[in-house]
């Protein structure tokens, strides 16, 4: 797809299909230049590409068809099938193709499957098993009667309008036996030269004012038939398919989310019993043996109340720190660039953190991933890397997309692997709809890329 | 009393070294996980364990299981199991054996030094001890109409027996004469419809087999 990335505006359909363009905007015409445009393309569809295409196709579709399924005994009817689904697929294009300027619609060419590589029965079997062959197959042999009745209505409109109007040129070159009789004594006319030319010119005016439409009308019949067998199926399939990997990626964002909810729920749960509430508990114990001491040895109580006392500072600290875990105070209060700015100078590691100097708030879910992705990402670095210096950059696309990236020169072999802290922040990423990947080969550097999606 | 302490929080296990130090036992081993809790009383042999619930490897209910494997290789070992919080199905594990010498107390009623002191003898003795958290939870479960036949006082004993105090502890408690508290209890064994039993371990079994229903 490389070469169709620098034209301006996609000439691919959403699944990446190559796909015939629809006529181009026409140039400013009036009404009747319009009409004029579009009487030629349609009488060229219905008229030299429309009879000789759905002729060819369907002596050649049936012609194969009957010749493959008698020689089916031997096993020889298997690639002229074949051959006659190929021949099938040439036609379909040629036929997508002027379809597109009668419909005014994209006529996508569907996914063929692609022969796999190697010789002999299986490259045969390979249009046999595509169903969009098939398709085209039965387009070619049903294309024949609308293409019949298109031709046909286009020829006598066409030739009763013409001949109509320019029969004053050529109606004194019949020879009419004299007397009224046939279609001028039911039309109450009289059969003189004058009176035929108004009938004539008469009738030929009313063909050629309903030219257009009428032409119109069997080209639409027998493209709209022919773009439902050779574009239409496809294109629902597509569609299909297309819903269903959007919901199967929701269902992995919203599996994500929940696990990592549970998951960050679980560490607060455990972070609580193992920091805070243990201290508190040693606090308690403490005092009770400073009570104890009281009677019998006041000055070892008031040691012990000493030491009680700095217990209480340690549990304030872990519960700032508990707090900071949940929602960092400075992120809600000032945003990214205070709250990245404080990770960075709280890092062991030097950082070199850069950030777009445009940086405002963002939605409050995309500040907190991207908080916590650089917090467990310097982490990460000062617990394990070894790494004398990171970097942290954070960038915003037009799209709105922010993409921030993590790196050291440390030993690497970080890991995304289920139990690692990376596996939980990739969840979280995930959760807010954003990729993330890790790369870290043993010996470094690590490099983490978290992208996340416009809030 | 020879005792082992096993805890992983190094935070705990010295606050609880250093008060049974002052109170004249002697903490042969400190452990921070369940295997090496059950090594360390195998050779050991104390007289009795100040065990935490959750431990590693698993930060489950790691104490736990090495509290019962413990008392499946020797019958009997006297174990106060500690806890942050306190749930009756742990209870039930630890009651299962009905070999006695068992306690299972919050980690907050150690700072009640004294009760704690005495609670720990108790289990070495061979008592039962249960945190009246649990014997609340007990009561909650077993429904209001059955009880509802005790009178007020009659339920405060009930729920100091279950908790494992002896006819005179529960009379000090309540701050009543021994011998108020062995006509209570007369009394709730024949509302209740239990087998009267004078030894301590066996009364409570029979007073938690009641509430458990």
């Amino acid at each position: 797809m490389a070469t169709w990335t620098n034209q301006p505006a996609p000439t691919a359909s959403p699944s990446g299909v190559p796909q015939v363009a629809p006529d181009p905007p026409p140039p400013a015409r009036t009404w009747i230049g319009r009409i004029l445009h579009q009487l030629l393309v349609d009488t060229t569809y219905t008229l030299l590409i429309g009879l000789p295409l759905a002729i060819i196709s369907f002596s050649l579709m049936i012609v194969g068809v009957v010749l493959s399924a008698g020689l089916m005994v031997t096993t020889l009817g298997i690639p002229v099938l074949a051959g006659t689904l190929l021949m099938a697929r040439g036609l379909a294009d040629l036929h997508r193709v002027s379809l597109g300027h009668v419909l005014h619609r994209p006529t996508p060419r569907p996914h063929y499957q692609k022969s796999e590589p190697g010789r002999g029965w299986r490259r045969v079997f390979t249009p046999i098993r595509d169903s969009q062959s098939w398709l085209d197959l039965i387009a070619g042999i049903v294309d024949l009667p609308f293409a019949l009745v298109a031709f046909v209505v286009t020829v006598v409109w066409w030739t009763i309008g013409l001949a109509g109007v320019s029969s004053i040129f050529w109606d004194w070159s019949i020879p009419y036996a004299p007397g009224n009789y046939g279609p001028f004594r039911a039309l109450g006319v009289a059969n003189t030269h004058a009176d035929r030319v108004v009938l004539y010119t008469i009738a030929g005016l009313i063909m050629l004012v309903t030219l257009p439409g009428a032409v119109r009308l069997v080209a639409l019949l027998r493209a709209h038939v022919a773009r439902a067998l050779l574009c239409g199926v496809s294109e629902m399939k597509e569609q299909i398919v297309g819903l269903q990997v959007r919901n199967a990626g929701l269902t992995d964002q919203r599996q994500a989310a929940a696990a990592a909810e549970t998951n960050a729920l679980r560490r607060i749960e455990r972070d609580i019993h193992d920091g805070p509430q243990q201290r508190l508990v040693r606090v308690a114990m403490d005092l009770g043996r400073a009570r104890q001491q009281m009677e019998s040895d006041p000055e070892a109580a008031r040691a012990t109340i000493e030491e009680v006392l700095g217990q209480t500072r340690e549990t304030l600290d872990e519960l700032r720190a508990l707090s900071r875990g949940i929602a960092p105070p400075i992120l809600t209060d000032r945003g990214l660039p205070a709250a990245l700015a404080a990770l960075a100078a709280r890092s062991p590691v030097p950082v070199d953190l850069r950030l777009p100097p445009d940086l405002g708030r963002l939605h409050p879910t995309m500040e907190t991933t991207v908080y916590f992705v650089v917090a467990e990402a310097l982490t990460n670095i000062a617990k394990h890397s070894q790494a004398e210096i990171a970097a942290v950059r954070v960038d915003i696309f037009d799209s709105g997309t922010v993409q921030v990236w993590t790196a050291d020169n440390g030993i690497g072999g970080a890991s995304v692997a289920k139990g690692h802290g990376l596996a939980g922040l990739a969840d979280r990423v995930r959760a807010a709809g954003g990729e993330f990947d890790v790369s870290s080969p043993v010996g470094g550097p690590t490099e983490l890329r978290a992208v996340l999606p416009c809030g | 009393m020879r005792v082992i302490v096993a805890d992983d929080s190094v935070l705990l296990r010295e606050g609880l070294v250093r008060l049974l130090a002052e109170n004249g036992h002697d903490v042969v081993a400190q452990v921070g996980d369940g295997p090496s809790f059950v090594t360390a009383v195998r050779q050991l042999r104390p007289d009795a364990s100040i065990v935490d619930v959750r431990m590693p490897p698993s930060h489950t209910d790691e104490g736990l299981r090495a509290a019962v494997a413990v008392r499946r290789e020797i019958p009997g070992a006297p174990i106060l199991m500690l806890s942050q919080y306190v749930d009756v199905s742990y209870a039930d594990d630890l009651l299962a054996d009905r070999t006695g010498a068992i306690g299972y107390l919050l980690k907050d009623r150690v700072a009640e030094v004294s009760e704690f002191l005495d609670g720990l003898a108790r289990v070495a003795d061979g008592g039962t001890v249960l945190d009246p958290e649990v014997v609340a939870q007990l009561v909650v479960r077993r429904g209001r109409a059955p009880l509802d036949a005790l009178t007020v006082r009659e339920r405060e004993v009930l729920e100091l027996m279950a908790e494992g105090g002896s006819n005179a502890a529960i009379a000090k408690a309540l701050v009543v004469t021994d011998g108020a508290v062995e006509k209570h209890v007369k009394n709730i064994f024949m509302k209740l419809d239990l087998p009267p039993d004078d030894e301590q371990h066996r009364r409570v079994l029979a007073v938690l087999a009641y509430l458990r229903g």
